[in-house]
Protein backbone atom coordinates (compact mmCIF):
# COMPACT_ATOMS: atom_id res chain seq x y z
CA UNK A 1 0.00 0.00 0.00
CA UNK A 2 2.69 2.47 1.02
CA UNK A 3 6.22 1.82 -0.20
CA UNK A 4 9.11 4.25 0.05
CA UNK A 5 12.62 3.78 -1.33
CA UNK A 6 15.38 6.07 -0.09
CA UNK A 7 12.86 8.88 0.23
CA UNK A 8 14.80 12.04 1.01
CA UNK A 9 13.93 15.72 1.43
CA UNK A 10 16.31 18.63 1.84
CA UNK A 11 15.16 22.15 2.64
CA UNK A 12 18.19 24.01 1.35
CA UNK A 13 21.02 22.34 3.22
CA UNK A 14 18.81 21.04 6.04
CA UNK A 15 18.03 17.35 5.68
CA UNK A 16 14.44 16.96 6.91
CA UNK A 17 13.95 13.32 5.83
CA UNK A 18 16.82 11.00 5.02
CA UNK A 19 16.71 7.72 3.05
CA UNK A 20 13.36 6.55 4.34
CA UNK A 21 12.47 2.94 3.45
CA UNK A 22 9.03 1.78 4.53
CA UNK A 23 6.68 -1.04 3.48
CA UNK A 24 3.24 -0.57 4.96
CA UNK A 25 0.20 -2.67 4.20
CA UNK A 26 -3.19 -3.10 5.85
CA UNK A 27 -2.24 -1.76 9.24
CA UNK A 28 -2.20 1.28 11.47
CA UNK A 29 1.34 2.53 11.09
CA UNK A 30 2.57 5.14 13.53
CA UNK A 31 5.37 7.55 12.72
CA UNK A 32 6.72 8.82 16.02
CA UNK A 33 9.30 11.48 16.60
CA UNK A 34 10.06 14.69 18.49
CA UNK A 35 9.21 18.15 17.10
CA UNK A 36 11.04 18.86 13.86
CA UNK A 37 12.01 15.23 13.23
CA UNK A 38 10.43 15.17 9.76
CA UNK A 39 7.01 13.60 10.37
CA UNK A 40 4.97 16.25 8.56
CA UNK A 41 7.55 16.44 5.75
CA UNK A 42 7.16 12.67 5.23
CA UNK A 43 3.38 12.91 5.14
CA UNK A 44 3.50 15.81 2.68
CA UNK A 45 5.69 13.79 0.32
CA UNK A 46 3.44 10.74 0.56
CA UNK A 47 0.32 12.82 -0.12
CA UNK A 48 1.87 14.34 -3.31
CA UNK A 49 2.04 17.83 -1.80
CA UNK A 50 5.80 18.01 -1.61
CA UNK A 51 8.32 16.85 -4.18
CA UNK A 52 11.04 14.61 -2.69
CA UNK A 53 14.62 15.74 -3.27
CA UNK A 54 15.44 12.14 -4.17
CA UNK A 55 14.03 8.65 -3.79
CA UNK A 56 10.59 7.30 -4.60
CA UNK A 57 7.29 6.65 -2.90
CA UNK A 58 4.39 4.52 -4.12
CA UNK A 59 0.82 4.48 -2.81
CA UNK A 60 -1.23 1.47 -3.95
CA UNK A 61 1.38 0.99 -6.68
CA UNK A 62 1.13 4.57 -8.00
CA UNK A 63 4.22 6.75 -7.97
CA UNK A 64 3.67 9.93 -5.92
CA UNK A 65 5.12 12.32 -8.47
CA UNK A 66 4.68 10.49 -11.79
CA UNK A 67 1.05 9.42 -11.11
CA UNK A 68 0.14 12.06 -8.55
CA UNK A 69 -3.50 12.32 -9.69
CA UNK A 70 -4.00 8.55 -9.26
CA UNK A 71 -2.47 8.72 -5.80
CA UNK A 72 -4.82 11.54 -4.81
CA UNK A 73 -7.82 9.49 -5.81
CA UNK A 74 -6.98 6.63 -3.41
CA UNK A 75 -5.85 8.61 -0.37
CA UNK A 76 -7.21 11.08 2.15
CA UNK A 77 -5.18 13.51 4.16
CA UNK A 78 -6.02 15.23 7.41
CA UNK A 79 -3.32 17.82 8.11
CA UNK A 80 -1.92 18.81 11.47
CA UNK A 81 -3.71 22.18 11.55
CA UNK A 82 -7.39 21.77 12.17
CA UNK A 83 -8.82 23.17 8.94
CA UNK A 84 -12.62 23.20 8.95
CA UNK A 85 -14.74 26.16 7.86
CA UNK A 86 -16.15 27.60 11.06
CA UNK A 87 -18.71 29.72 9.22
CA UNK A 88 -20.21 26.64 7.61
CA UNK A 89 -22.25 23.97 9.33
CA UNK A 90 -20.84 20.51 9.92
CA UNK A 91 -23.02 19.14 7.14
CA UNK A 92 -21.88 21.83 4.68
CA UNK A 93 -18.26 21.05 5.46
CA UNK A 94 -18.71 17.37 4.62
CA UNK A 95 -20.94 18.17 1.63
CA UNK A 96 -18.18 20.32 0.17
CA UNK A 97 -15.81 17.35 0.13
CA UNK A 98 -18.42 14.93 -1.17
CA UNK A 99 -19.04 17.28 -4.11
CA UNK A 100 -15.35 17.91 -4.67
CA UNK A 101 -14.89 14.15 -4.95
CA UNK A 102 -17.72 14.17 -7.46
CA UNK A 103 -19.81 11.65 -5.51
CA UNK A 104 -23.19 10.74 -6.89
CA UNK A 105 -25.89 10.50 -4.21
CA UNK A 106 -23.63 12.48 -1.95
CA UNK A 107 -26.45 13.36 0.43
CA UNK A 108 -26.82 9.80 1.76
CA UNK A 109 -23.09 9.43 2.14
CA UNK A 110 -22.84 12.72 4.05
CA UNK A 111 -25.62 11.69 6.43
CA UNK A 112 -24.04 8.29 6.95
CA UNK A 113 -20.62 9.75 7.80
CA UNK A 114 -22.00 12.41 10.13
CA UNK A 115 -23.81 9.58 11.92
CA UNK A 116 -20.70 7.40 12.03
CA UNK A 117 -18.72 10.22 13.63
CA UNK A 118 -21.46 10.92 16.14
CA UNK A 119 -22.24 14.36 14.73
CA UNK A 120 -25.80 13.85 13.46
CA UNK A 121 -27.36 15.83 16.29
CA UNK A 122 -25.16 18.87 15.64
CA UNK A 123 -24.84 18.55 11.85
CA UNK A 124 -26.71 21.76 11.10
CA UNK A 125 -24.96 23.92 13.68
CA UNK A 126 -22.14 26.22 12.63
CA UNK A 127 -18.75 24.63 13.21
CA UNK A 128 -17.73 27.69 15.26
CA UNK A 129 -19.82 26.14 18.05
CA UNK A 130 -18.02 22.76 17.87
CA UNK A 131 -15.44 21.53 20.38
CA UNK A 132 -11.94 20.54 19.25
CA UNK A 133 -12.82 16.86 19.34
CA UNK A 134 -15.93 17.41 17.22
CA UNK A 135 -13.93 19.38 14.67
CA UNK A 136 -11.42 16.54 14.38
CA UNK A 137 -14.22 14.03 13.87
CA UNK A 138 -15.71 16.33 11.25
CA UNK A 139 -12.36 16.28 9.45
CA UNK A 140 -12.41 12.48 9.61
CA UNK A 141 -15.88 12.50 8.07
CA UNK A 142 -14.56 14.75 5.27
CA UNK A 143 -11.62 12.43 4.71
CA UNK A 144 -13.81 9.34 4.49
CA UNK A 145 -16.38 10.51 1.91
CA UNK A 146 -14.76 8.66 -0.98
CA UNK A 147 -13.72 5.54 0.98
CA UNK A 148 -9.96 5.96 0.58
CA UNK A 149 -7.62 2.96 0.62
CA UNK A 150 -5.00 4.85 2.57
CA UNK A 151 -5.67 7.50 5.19
CA UNK A 152 -2.98 9.94 6.34
CA UNK A 153 -3.46 11.60 9.70
CA UNK A 154 -0.91 14.14 10.94
CA UNK A 155 -1.13 14.44 14.73
CA UNK A 156 -4.84 13.65 14.88
CA UNK A 157 -5.12 13.99 18.66
CA UNK A 158 -2.95 17.04 19.31
CA UNK A 159 -4.59 19.48 21.69
CA UNK A 160 -7.58 17.25 22.47
CA UNK A 161 -8.66 16.10 25.92
CA UNK A 162 -8.43 12.47 27.00
CA UNK A 163 -11.99 11.50 26.12
CA UNK A 164 -11.81 13.14 22.70
CA UNK A 165 -8.51 11.38 21.96
CA UNK A 166 -9.92 8.03 22.91
CA UNK A 167 -12.85 8.58 20.54
CA UNK A 168 -10.56 9.49 17.65
CA UNK A 169 -8.43 6.38 18.19
CA UNK A 170 -11.57 4.27 18.44
CA UNK A 171 -12.58 5.50 14.99
CA UNK A 172 -9.10 4.90 13.57
CA UNK A 173 -9.07 1.34 14.87
CA UNK A 174 -12.48 0.58 13.39
CA UNK A 175 -11.35 1.96 10.01
CA UNK A 176 -8.42 -0.43 10.09
CA UNK A 177 -10.82 -3.29 10.81
CA UNK A 178 -12.73 -2.35 7.66
CA UNK A 179 -9.52 -2.84 5.69
CA UNK A 180 -8.10 0.66 5.46
CA UNK A 181 -4.39 1.35 5.77
CA UNK A 182 -3.82 4.20 8.21
CA UNK A 183 -0.61 6.21 8.39
CA UNK A 184 -0.58 8.33 11.50
CA UNK A 185 1.99 10.62 13.09
CA UNK A 186 1.97 11.43 16.77
CA UNK A 187 4.21 12.13 19.67
CA UNK A 188 1.91 10.58 22.23
CA UNK A 189 3.72 7.27 22.81
CA UNK A 190 1.05 5.73 24.97
CA UNK A 191 -1.60 6.21 22.28
CA UNK A 192 0.66 4.78 19.58
CA UNK A 193 1.46 1.78 21.79
CA UNK A 194 -2.21 1.08 22.28
CA UNK A 195 -3.47 1.63 18.72
CA UNK A 196 -0.68 1.08 16.18
CA UNK A 197 0.17 -2.30 14.70
CA UNK A 198 3.67 -1.08 13.92
CA UNK A 199 5.58 2.09 14.65
CA UNK A 200 8.72 3.76 13.38
CA UNK A 201 10.59 6.21 15.54
CA UNK A 202 12.32 8.92 13.57
CA UNK A 203 14.84 11.41 14.80
CA UNK A 204 16.39 14.15 12.65
CA UNK A 205 14.85 12.61 9.56
CA UNK A 206 16.19 9.07 9.98
CA UNK A 207 14.42 5.97 11.24
CA UNK A 208 15.94 5.02 14.59
CA UNK A 209 13.77 1.92 15.14
CA UNK A 210 10.87 0.18 13.48
CA UNK A 211 8.67 -2.70 14.59
CA UNK A 212 5.61 -3.61 16.63
CA UNK A 213 5.33 -1.70 19.91
CA UNK A 214 5.79 -5.04 21.73
CA UNK A 215 9.03 -5.96 19.97
CA UNK A 216 10.52 -2.50 20.47
CA UNK A 217 9.75 -2.63 24.18
CA UNK A 218 11.04 -6.21 24.35
CA UNK A 219 14.39 -5.19 22.96
CA UNK A 220 14.86 -2.80 25.87
CA UNK A 221 14.75 -5.50 28.52
CA UNK A 222 12.20 -7.10 30.81
CA UNK A 223 11.91 -4.24 33.25
CA UNK A 224 12.56 -0.58 33.64
CA UNK A 225 14.00 0.84 36.82
CA UNK A 226 13.38 4.49 37.51
CA UNK A 227 15.64 6.12 40.08
CA UNK A 228 15.14 9.56 41.56
CA UNK A 229 18.47 10.76 42.73
CA UNK A 230 20.55 13.83 43.45
CA UNK A 231 24.11 14.36 42.37
CA UNK A 232 26.09 14.06 39.19
CA UNK A 233 24.12 11.32 37.46
CA UNK A 234 25.04 12.27 33.90
CA UNK A 235 28.37 10.52 34.22
CA UNK A 236 27.07 7.57 36.28
CA UNK A 237 27.22 4.14 34.71
CA UNK A 238 27.15 0.54 35.95
CA UNK A 239 27.66 -2.87 34.38
CA UNK A 240 24.68 -4.36 36.21
CA UNK A 241 21.99 -2.47 34.25
CA UNK A 242 21.70 -0.53 31.00
CA UNK A 243 21.24 3.21 31.46
CA UNK A 244 18.77 4.35 28.85
CA UNK A 245 18.61 8.02 29.70
CA UNK A 246 17.86 10.83 32.12
CA UNK A 247 14.65 12.78 32.37
CA UNK A 248 14.57 15.66 34.86
CA UNK A 249 15.83 14.31 38.21
CA UNK A 250 15.18 10.71 37.15
CA UNK A 251 17.62 8.19 35.74
CA UNK A 252 16.07 5.34 33.77
CA UNK A 253 17.67 1.89 33.51
CA UNK A 254 16.63 -1.36 31.92
CA UNK A 255 17.50 -4.87 33.01
CA UNK A 256 16.46 -8.52 32.74
CA UNK A 257 17.22 -9.47 36.34
CA UNK A 258 13.80 -9.08 37.89
CA UNK A 259 13.45 -7.28 41.25
CA UNK A 260 16.92 -8.49 42.32
CA UNK A 261 18.29 -5.51 40.45
CA UNK A 262 16.96 -2.98 43.00
CA UNK A 263 19.44 -3.58 45.86
CA UNK A 264 22.34 -4.03 43.41
CA UNK A 265 21.62 -0.80 41.61
CA UNK A 266 21.06 1.12 44.84
CA UNK A 267 24.46 -0.03 46.09
CA UNK A 268 26.15 1.06 42.85
CA UNK A 269 24.50 4.47 43.03
CA UNK A 270 25.61 4.98 46.64
CA UNK A 271 29.12 3.93 45.72
CA UNK A 272 29.14 6.64 43.04
CA UNK A 273 28.22 9.22 45.67
CA UNK A 274 24.63 9.82 44.56
CA UNK A 275 21.80 10.43 47.04
CA UNK A 276 18.99 8.02 46.13
CA UNK A 277 15.46 9.30 46.87
CA UNK A 278 13.39 6.47 45.40
CA UNK A 279 13.68 3.42 43.17
CA UNK A 280 10.77 1.88 41.29
CA UNK A 281 10.43 -1.01 38.86
CA UNK A 282 7.87 -1.21 36.04
CA UNK A 283 7.31 -2.68 32.62
CA UNK A 284 8.87 -0.92 29.60
CA UNK A 285 6.75 1.54 27.63
CA UNK A 286 7.28 3.14 24.24
CA UNK A 287 8.30 6.27 26.13
CA UNK A 288 11.33 4.38 27.39
CA UNK A 289 12.15 3.20 23.86
CA UNK A 290 11.82 6.80 22.74
CA UNK A 291 14.00 8.08 25.59
CA UNK A 292 16.75 5.63 24.71
CA UNK A 293 16.69 6.35 20.98
CA UNK A 294 16.01 10.06 20.94
CA UNK A 295 16.91 11.23 24.43
CA UNK A 296 15.57 14.40 25.95
CA UNK A 297 16.87 16.38 22.97
CA UNK A 298 15.96 20.00 22.52
CA UNK A 299 13.20 20.98 20.19
CA UNK A 300 14.86 21.50 16.83
CA UNK A 301 12.06 22.85 14.66
CA UNK A 302 11.58 26.57 14.20
CA UNK A 303 8.98 27.74 16.67
CA UNK A 304 5.62 27.97 14.98
CA UNK A 305 3.89 30.79 16.75
CA UNK A 306 0.51 30.26 15.14
CA UNK A 307 0.50 26.51 15.74
CA UNK A 308 1.32 27.16 19.37
CA UNK A 309 -1.52 29.64 19.77
CA UNK A 310 -3.90 27.22 18.15
CA UNK A 311 -2.83 24.50 20.54
CA UNK A 312 -3.38 26.77 23.51
CA UNK A 313 -6.77 27.80 22.19
CA UNK A 314 -7.87 24.21 21.77
CA UNK A 315 -6.64 23.31 25.21
CA UNK A 316 -8.10 26.41 26.85
CA UNK B 1 -14.95 21.80 -14.88
CA UNK B 2 -15.28 19.72 -11.74
CA UNK B 3 -14.67 21.54 -8.50
CA UNK B 4 -14.96 25.14 -9.70
CA UNK B 5 -18.59 25.51 -8.65
CA UNK B 6 -17.90 23.77 -5.35
CA UNK B 7 -15.05 26.10 -4.45
CA UNK B 8 -17.17 29.05 -5.59
CA UNK B 9 -20.05 27.85 -3.42
CA UNK B 10 -17.75 27.56 -0.41
CA UNK B 11 -16.39 31.10 -0.76
CA UNK B 12 -19.87 32.46 -1.36
CA UNK B 13 -21.28 30.80 1.78
CA UNK B 14 -18.36 31.96 3.89
CA UNK B 15 -18.70 35.51 2.62
CA UNK B 16 -22.45 35.85 3.05
CA UNK B 17 -22.25 34.54 6.63
CA UNK B 18 -20.00 37.44 7.64
CA UNK B 19 -22.54 40.25 7.74
CA UNK B 20 -19.99 42.99 8.42
CA UNK B 21 -17.88 41.98 5.43
CA UNK B 22 -20.91 42.07 3.14
CA UNK B 23 -22.02 45.49 4.32
CA UNK B 24 -18.52 46.96 4.15
CA UNK B 25 -17.94 45.65 0.63
CA UNK B 26 -21.13 47.36 -0.53
CA UNK B 27 -20.54 50.63 1.33
CA UNK B 28 -16.87 51.12 0.41
CA UNK B 29 -17.27 51.68 -3.34
CA UNK B 30 -20.25 53.93 -2.67
CA UNK B 31 -18.08 56.10 -0.43
CA UNK B 32 -15.49 56.39 -3.18
CA UNK B 33 -18.09 57.44 -5.66
CA UNK B 34 -19.60 60.08 -3.40
CA UNK B 35 -16.35 61.64 -2.18
CA UNK B 36 -14.36 61.50 -5.40
CA UNK B 37 -17.24 62.01 -7.79
CA UNK B 38 -18.91 64.90 -6.02
CA UNK B 39 -16.14 66.56 -4.08
CA UNK B 40 -13.17 66.92 -6.46
CA UNK B 41 -12.95 70.33 -8.18
CA UNK B 42 -12.52 69.89 -11.92
CA UNK B 43 -12.34 72.15 -14.93
CA UNK B 44 -12.30 69.69 -17.85
CA UNK B 45 -15.89 68.53 -17.58
CA UNK B 46 -19.19 69.82 -16.32
CA UNK B 47 -20.33 66.44 -15.02
CA UNK B 48 -17.41 64.83 -13.25
CA UNK B 49 -19.69 62.09 -11.93
CA UNK B 50 -20.27 60.81 -15.46
CA UNK B 51 -16.56 60.91 -16.06
CA UNK B 52 -15.48 59.24 -12.82
CA UNK B 53 -18.05 56.42 -12.68
CA UNK B 54 -16.14 54.07 -15.05
CA UNK B 55 -12.97 54.76 -13.01
CA UNK B 56 -14.69 53.88 -9.75
CA UNK B 57 -16.19 50.74 -11.34
CA UNK B 58 -12.75 49.57 -12.42
CA UNK B 59 -11.18 50.53 -9.08
CA UNK B 60 -13.83 48.46 -7.32
CA UNK B 61 -13.10 45.51 -9.57
CA UNK B 62 -9.38 45.95 -8.94
CA UNK B 63 -9.87 45.87 -5.17
CA UNK B 64 -12.32 42.98 -5.32
CA UNK B 65 -9.95 40.96 -7.48
CA UNK B 66 -6.98 41.48 -5.21
CA UNK B 67 -9.09 39.98 -2.43
CA UNK B 68 -8.99 36.69 -4.31
CA UNK B 69 -5.30 36.48 -3.49
CA UNK B 70 -5.95 37.43 0.10
CA UNK B 71 -8.50 34.66 0.39
CA UNK B 72 -6.01 32.14 -1.03
CA UNK B 73 -3.34 33.24 1.46
CA UNK B 74 -5.74 32.60 4.33
CA UNK B 75 -6.63 29.17 2.92
CA UNK B 76 -2.92 28.47 2.77
CA UNK B 77 -2.06 29.67 6.28
CA UNK B 78 -5.01 27.87 7.87
CA UNK B 79 -4.29 24.52 6.18
CA UNK B 80 -7.26 24.41 3.78
CA UNK B 81 -5.05 24.65 0.71
CA UNK B 82 -3.12 21.52 1.72
CA UNK B 83 -6.36 19.61 2.03
CA UNK B 84 -7.57 20.85 -1.35
CA UNK B 85 -4.27 20.11 -3.07
CA UNK B 86 -4.43 16.50 -1.85
CA UNK B 87 -7.82 15.98 -3.54
CA UNK B 88 -8.15 14.36 -6.97
CA UNK B 89 -10.13 17.46 -8.04
CA UNK B 90 -8.10 19.35 -10.69
CA UNK B 91 -5.95 21.88 -8.86
CA UNK B 92 -6.74 24.72 -11.22
CA UNK B 93 -10.33 24.54 -9.95
CA UNK B 94 -9.10 26.20 -6.78
CA UNK B 95 -7.80 29.10 -8.88
CA UNK B 96 -10.90 29.31 -11.06
CA UNK B 97 -13.21 29.18 -8.04
CA UNK B 98 -11.41 32.15 -6.48
CA UNK B 99 -11.41 34.08 -9.78
CA UNK B 100 -15.10 33.59 -10.45
CA UNK B 101 -16.11 34.33 -6.89
CA UNK B 102 -14.16 37.58 -6.69
CA UNK B 103 -15.37 38.63 -10.14
CA UNK B 104 -18.99 37.92 -9.24
CA UNK B 105 -18.62 39.86 -6.02
CA UNK B 106 -16.98 42.72 -7.92
CA UNK B 107 -19.89 42.84 -10.36
CA UNK B 108 -22.32 42.95 -7.46
CA UNK B 109 -20.45 45.94 -6.07
CA UNK B 110 -20.45 47.48 -9.54
CA UNK B 111 -24.24 47.25 -9.57
CA UNK B 112 -24.44 49.22 -6.32
CA UNK B 113 -22.23 51.91 -7.84
CA UNK B 114 -24.25 52.12 -11.05
CA UNK B 115 -27.51 52.51 -9.18
CA UNK B 116 -26.03 55.08 -6.86
CA UNK B 117 -24.44 57.05 -9.71
CA UNK B 118 -27.82 57.40 -11.39
CA UNK B 119 -29.42 58.43 -8.09
CA UNK B 120 -26.72 61.09 -7.68
CA UNK B 121 -27.40 62.55 -11.10
CA UNK B 122 -25.26 60.67 -13.61
CA UNK B 123 -26.81 59.99 -17.01
CA UNK B 124 -28.57 56.62 -16.91
CA UNK B 125 -27.19 53.80 -19.03
CA UNK B 126 -29.01 51.70 -21.59
CA UNK B 127 -29.23 47.94 -21.04
CA UNK B 128 -26.77 47.36 -23.86
CA UNK B 129 -24.21 49.71 -22.30
CA UNK B 130 -24.65 48.04 -18.91
CA UNK B 131 -24.14 44.56 -20.36
CA UNK B 132 -21.04 45.54 -22.33
CA UNK B 133 -19.66 47.27 -19.25
CA UNK B 134 -20.18 44.11 -17.16
CA UNK B 135 -18.39 42.02 -19.78
CA UNK B 136 -15.43 44.39 -19.79
CA UNK B 137 -15.35 44.52 -15.99
CA UNK B 138 -15.51 40.71 -15.94
CA UNK B 139 -12.54 40.36 -18.30
CA UNK B 140 -10.57 42.86 -16.25
CA UNK B 141 -11.55 41.10 -13.00
CA UNK B 142 -10.35 37.75 -14.33
CA UNK B 143 -7.02 39.30 -15.33
CA UNK B 144 -6.35 40.82 -11.91
CA UNK B 145 -7.74 37.90 -9.89
CA UNK B 146 -5.62 35.28 -11.71
CA UNK B 147 -2.55 37.40 -11.23
CA UNK B 148 -3.27 38.04 -7.54
CA UNK B 149 -4.14 34.42 -6.74
CA UNK B 150 -1.02 33.10 -8.43
CA UNK B 151 1.19 35.60 -6.58
CA UNK B 152 -0.48 34.58 -3.32
CA UNK B 153 0.24 30.91 -3.99
CA UNK B 154 3.93 31.71 -3.73
CA UNK B 155 3.86 33.94 -0.64
CA UNK B 156 4.10 32.64 2.90
CA UNK B 157 2.07 35.07 4.97
CA UNK B 158 -0.61 37.70 4.74
CA UNK B 159 1.67 40.66 5.51
CA UNK B 160 3.79 40.05 2.43
CA UNK B 161 0.66 39.71 0.35
CA UNK B 162 -0.75 42.98 1.70
CA UNK B 163 2.57 44.64 0.85
CA UNK B 164 2.54 43.28 -2.71
CA UNK B 165 -1.08 44.34 -3.09
CA UNK B 166 -0.37 47.90 -1.93
CA UNK B 167 2.73 48.07 -4.11
CA UNK B 168 0.82 47.09 -7.23
CA UNK B 169 -2.82 48.11 -6.97
CA UNK B 170 -2.54 51.74 -5.87
CA UNK B 171 0.17 52.79 -8.40
CA UNK B 172 -1.76 50.91 -11.07
CA UNK B 173 -4.85 52.94 -10.27
CA UNK B 174 -3.20 56.35 -9.98
CA UNK B 175 -1.23 55.94 -13.21
CA UNK B 176 -4.40 55.13 -15.12
CA UNK B 177 -6.94 57.29 -16.89
CA UNK B 178 -9.37 56.88 -13.97
CA UNK B 179 -9.20 60.34 -12.46
CA UNK B 180 -8.51 62.58 -15.48
CA UNK B 181 -8.51 62.41 -19.26
CA UNK B 182 -5.23 61.99 -21.18
CA UNK B 183 -5.48 65.59 -22.42
CA UNK B 184 -4.90 67.12 -18.99
CA UNK B 185 -2.22 64.64 -17.83
CA UNK B 186 1.50 65.50 -17.78
CA UNK B 187 3.28 63.75 -20.66
CA UNK B 188 5.00 61.07 -18.54
CA UNK B 189 1.71 60.17 -16.89
CA UNK B 190 -0.11 60.02 -20.20
CA UNK B 191 2.53 57.58 -21.48
CA UNK B 192 2.23 55.37 -18.39
CA UNK B 193 -1.55 55.53 -18.48
CA UNK B 194 -1.70 54.50 -22.12
CA UNK B 195 0.02 51.14 -21.40
CA UNK B 196 -1.77 50.43 -18.11
CA UNK B 197 -4.37 47.61 -18.20
CA UNK B 198 -6.51 49.59 -15.76
CA UNK B 199 -6.77 52.34 -18.43
CA UNK B 200 -7.61 49.74 -21.08
CA UNK B 201 -10.68 48.75 -19.07
CA UNK B 202 -11.65 52.32 -18.19
CA UNK B 203 -11.19 53.71 -21.72
CA UNK B 204 -13.16 50.82 -23.21
CA UNK B 205 -16.01 51.40 -20.77
CA UNK B 206 -16.06 55.15 -21.42
CA UNK B 207 -16.21 54.43 -25.15
CA UNK B 208 -19.07 51.97 -24.62
CA UNK B 209 -21.02 54.74 -22.87
CA UNK B 210 -21.02 56.68 -26.15
CA UNK B 211 -21.66 53.52 -28.17
CA UNK B 212 -18.14 53.07 -29.48
CA UNK B 213 -16.36 49.70 -29.39
CA UNK B 214 -12.72 50.53 -28.80
CA UNK B 215 -10.93 47.46 -30.19
CA UNK B 216 -7.47 48.89 -29.57
CA UNK B 217 -8.29 48.76 -25.85
CA UNK B 218 -10.46 45.64 -25.73
CA UNK B 219 -8.08 43.37 -27.69
CA UNK B 220 -4.95 44.00 -25.61
CA UNK B 221 -7.00 43.67 -22.41
CA UNK B 222 -8.49 40.36 -23.51
CA UNK B 223 -5.11 39.15 -24.76
CA UNK B 224 -3.45 39.92 -21.43
CA UNK B 225 -6.27 38.22 -19.57
CA UNK B 226 -6.00 35.02 -21.61
CA UNK B 227 -2.24 34.96 -21.27
CA UNK B 228 -2.19 35.54 -17.50
CA UNK B 229 -5.02 33.05 -16.98
CA UNK B 230 -3.21 30.37 -19.01
CA UNK B 231 0.03 30.88 -17.09
CA UNK B 232 -1.83 30.80 -13.77
CA UNK B 233 -3.56 27.54 -14.66
CA UNK B 234 -0.25 25.94 -15.54
CA UNK B 235 1.32 27.20 -12.30
CA UNK B 236 -1.56 25.79 -10.23
CA UNK B 237 -1.38 22.41 -11.96
CA UNK B 238 2.30 22.12 -11.20
CA UNK B 239 2.23 23.55 -7.72
CA UNK B 240 3.97 21.85 -4.85
CA UNK B 241 4.80 23.33 -1.49
N1 LIG C 1 9.13 24.85 4.41
C1 LIG C 1 10.23 24.58 5.12
N2 LIG C 1 11.38 25.24 4.86
C2 LIG C 1 12.51 24.98 5.56
N3 LIG C 1 12.60 24.08 6.55
C3 LIG C 1 11.49 23.39 6.86
C4 LIG C 1 10.25 23.61 6.17
N4 LIG C 1 9.32 22.78 6.69
C5 LIG C 1 9.94 22.09 7.66
N5 LIG C 1 11.24 22.44 7.77
C6 LIG C 1 12.24 21.85 8.69
O1 LIG C 1 12.29 20.45 8.46
C7 LIG C 1 12.40 19.74 9.67
C8 LIG C 1 11.27 18.74 9.75
O2 LIG C 1 10.03 19.44 9.91
P1 LIG C 1 8.64 18.72 10.05
O3 LIG C 1 7.59 19.76 10.01
O4 LIG C 1 8.56 17.63 9.06
O5 LIG C 1 8.74 18.11 11.51
P2 LIG C 1 7.62 17.37 12.39
O6 LIG C 1 8.23 16.08 12.79
O7 LIG C 1 6.34 17.33 11.67
O8 LIG C 1 7.53 18.33 13.65
P3 LIG C 1 6.26 18.69 14.59
O9 LIG C 1 6.17 17.60 15.60
O10 LIG C 1 6.67 19.97 15.21
O11 LIG C 1 5.06 18.82 13.72
C9 LIG C 1 12.40 20.77 10.78
O12 LIG C 1 13.74 20.98 11.18
C10 LIG C 1 11.83 22.00 10.14
O13 LIG C 1 12.43 23.13 10.69
MG1 LIG D 1 4.41 18.04 12.07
Amino acid sequence: MIVTRNLTKYYGSLCAVSDLNLDIKGEIFGLLGPNGSGKTTTVLMLTTLLRPTSGDAYICGYHTTRSAAKVRSVISYVPQDMAVDIRLTGRENVQLFARLYGLARSKDRVDELLGLMGLSGRADDLVSTYSGGMRRRLELAQALVHEPSVLFLDEPTIGLDVAARRKIWGHIISLRKKGMTVFVTTHYMEEADHACNRVAIIDRGSVAAIGTPGSLKGELGKEIIVVRAEGDFDSFSTENATKIGCAGDEIVFSSDMGSDIVPILTKDLHAAGLTVRSVSVREPTLDDVFLQLVGQGDDRGPFDDRKFRMMLRRRG
Amino acid sequence: MRGVLEYLWRDMLRWTRGKVAVISSLVMPATWLIFVGLALPTSFTTNYLDFITPGILVLTMLTASFQAGSSLIFDKILGFLNKFLALPTPRESILLGKIFFSTARGLLQATVILVLAVLLGAASWSAQVVILTYVLLGVFGILIASFATTIALHLGDHDSYAAVNAMISMPLFFTSSALMPYSVMPRWLATLASINPVSFAIDAIRAVQVNVIMWDRILPLTGMTLLVLAVSIIVFRRTSL
